[in-house]
Formats: structure tokens, sequence, C-alpha cells
């Protein structure tokens, strides 16, 4: 990614966040959705936390249902907007603070699990805020997160470039970048995590109204992330509505929205974690094991 | 909600450090501060919550720099 400006002004990022959280509640259905499938992952992991962190907590539901899962003994919760985690202390059980996951400010090795619902696709620098996390986190400590994928909003973009060329006879992409699966799988190793996991879930909304789509994104916070640049005209608005329908309106008469959703795992690094084998340092030969003969290989030329 | 000064919890300070350098962080009861010496800022704490935002906190003046 190196020669890119960064995508994501971090300012109107928070701003987008603050403005939202007001309203949050009529407009949280996919963090909601999107929780409830962190913890069941949370729950599938046979161990209890100490100390957790919700990084990027918006209204804190994720803090909140960690602690009633029972698996993690203290929870804090940040966000990058104070109005957001006002929402979060609404539960005196979280402590909260403002902080931005691109300058995280927890000691190395204090936190026992970093979760995350939503949050880090706004990364400018993701690689760098995972590095971070796992600094953060203890040895063994457990990194768990949700974030949106390339292939998030498809339908939403392909009608905005159809409405935009259709008004004004040109168009750009209107969709943010993404990352998609295999990244994020090679940057949580990179970033140092063990036994590291990336798998796709995708959520699918549905709508009667193609532009409710766009009030609940900004009813999110989301609206900058997901779609970037200039707000449309209002014609282009009108034509992307009618270019939605058309393209991918059902018998129901209502539209489909996908949202492509990333879970990414992976524990900081301990000794006592599983790891592969040295080469070479197998106690019993495998043609033993297959009850075969062993055929040694013909050396060949290529070391001459 | 009440609009007095909440403390923060304490077991939060016990692992804060400066978002910036990494270091150590000193507790301003008194201004509500949380000051990093080594990047010469101090971080705003307001409602009882830490706002660990570099480009939100105040540069230290001259007569603060230790």
């Amino acid at each position: 990614m190196a020669g890119f400006s960064a995508p994501f002004d971090r300012r109107r990022f928070r701003l987008h966040r603050a403005r939202a959280a007001a309203d949050f509640a009529a407009h949280d259905f996919l963090f909601r959705e999107i929780a409830d499938r962190l913890i069941d992952r949370l729950a599938d992991v046979t161990r209890r936390f100490g100390l957790g962190l919700d990084l990027g907590c918006h209204a804190g539901r994720l803090a909140s249902a960690a602690l009633d899962s029972g698996r993690v003994g203290r929870m804090i919760a940040c966000d990058a907007a104070l109005a957001m985690a006002r929402e979060a202390r609404a539960d005196p059980r979280v402590a909260t603070l403002v902080a931005d996951e691109e300058a995280l400010p927890f000691a190395p090795a204090s936190l026992d699990l970093v979760l995350s619902n939503f949050s880090l696709h706004w990364a400018n620098d993701l690689p760098g805020a995972l590095l971070q996390i796992r600094h953060a986190l203890k040895p063994d400590g457990f990194f768990l997160a949700a974030v949106a994928a390339r292939g998030s909003l498809a339908e939403l973009g392909e009608a905005m470039i159809a409405a935009e060329a259709f008004v004004t006879g040109g168009a750009r992409p209107r969709l943010a970048p993404m990352a998609d699966l295999r990244d994020l799988a090679g940057l949580l190793q990179r970033a140092g995590f063990a036994l590291p996991v990336a798998d796709l879930e995708t959520i699918t909304v549905t709508y009667e109204e193609p532009l409710r789509l766009l009030a609940d994104l900004r009813g999110m916070g989301e609206t900058n992330p997901l779609l970037d640049g200039a707000p449309l005209r209002r014609d282009v608005l009108m034509r992307v509505s009618e270019e939605y329908r058309a393209r991918f309106g059902g018998a129901d008469g209502r539209v489909p929205a996908s949202f492509r959703v990333a879970f990414l795992a992976g524990w900081a690094p301990h000794e006592a974690q599983q790891k592969p084998l040295r080469p070479g340092s197998a106690r019993h030969r495998l043609s033993e094991a297959l009850g075969t003969t062993e055929h040694p290989l013909e050396r060949d030329d290529k070391d001459r | 909600m009440t609009d007095r000064n909440p403390d923060v919890d304490p077991k939060l300070l016990e692992i804060l450090v400066c978002p910036v350098t990494k270091g150590p962080l000193v507790y301003d009861r008194e201004k509500q501060e949380l000051v990093s010496h080594q990047a010469g800022l101090a971080f705003p704490i307001r409602e009882g919550m830490p706002i660990m935002l570099p480009d939100e906190a105040r540069p230290l003046g001259d007569d603060e720099q230790r």
C-alpha cells in the first residue's frame, strides 16, 4: 500500500461517529448481529479472560455482552468519538475512554483479550493497528475482530456507478477500498499473531426503499468508510434508487444489501501454544505408518 | 447523569501509556490531565474519561517541560 495517501480522514471519521451516537440504537442492527456472532465465537474458546478491551466500541454493546457471557472478568471500552464512549459508559461495569485504533494508549502486555466489532476497516494503517494490538496483549492473549471486507455493499456500489453515469455521463467508484479475506489473513500473520484464522460471513439485509440503506449507513456512522467522497446530487440519488430496484429487486419488491463480514482471530505468541514440528524431527517413518516400502529418491543432476 | 467529575478508573490508569511514544503518563488530578513528558502533550480527562487522541491533546508549555 506504500505510495498511496491515507484514504480515510480520521477527523471526519470521528465526526461521523459522534453524530451517529445520539440515535445509534435506531440503526445499530448490524452491530447487534455481529456482536452476537463474536460472542458465539468467544464462547468456543475454552478459556476465561481477565481483562478485555472492546476496541472501537460504538455504544458499547460488545463490551457488555462479553461481561454477560461470563468469559471475561473486566472490560474496557474505547471509541474514537467521545459521544460513543459516553454511551458505552451507561454500563457501569465497563471502564471507558476515548482512543484511536491507530494510536493505542495501552501498555505492552497489559490485556488478556481484545475484541473489535466492525470498526477496524476504518484504519488507514491496518497492519500498524494490528501490530499495536498484538503488543498490548499479554502472551497467550486473544484477539477477535469483525471488519467489513471487499464485496460489502456491492449492490449499492453498482447502482451508484450506473446512476451517476446515467445522469452526469461520468462515474467513479463510490465504495471505499476494503481489504479482501486473503489480505486480512496475511496481515494477521505479518503482525505476528499465532494460530491466525480469517473467515467470511455474509449478512444480507433487505430494504423496501433502497435509499433507506443510505440513511442506515449514516445512522451507523459508516457513511465515510463504506461510501467515499462528496455527497451524491439529489437527481443522482433518485436514479440510484431506480437502478438498485431494476438490478436487484426481488419478487417481493425488496432489495438486498450484502455486508461481507470478515472475522479475524489470533493469539499473542506464547511458548505453550501448539507449533508445527521442525522438519526432520519425526520419530517414525511414514512408510511404517502406511505399511508400504520406502523407495529412496533418485538424485537428479541438478546438484552438479 | 450528573455533572460531577467522576474519577478515572484506577485500573485503567495502571495500563494507560502515551499513544504517541508508548511512554509513561503522569496523572495530574488537579488539572484532570494525563501528561506525557516524552511527547510534550497533556491528554485531557473529560467526564472521567481519558481522551487519548494526540490531535486533541494540549501541547505542554516551556515551563511544564522537564
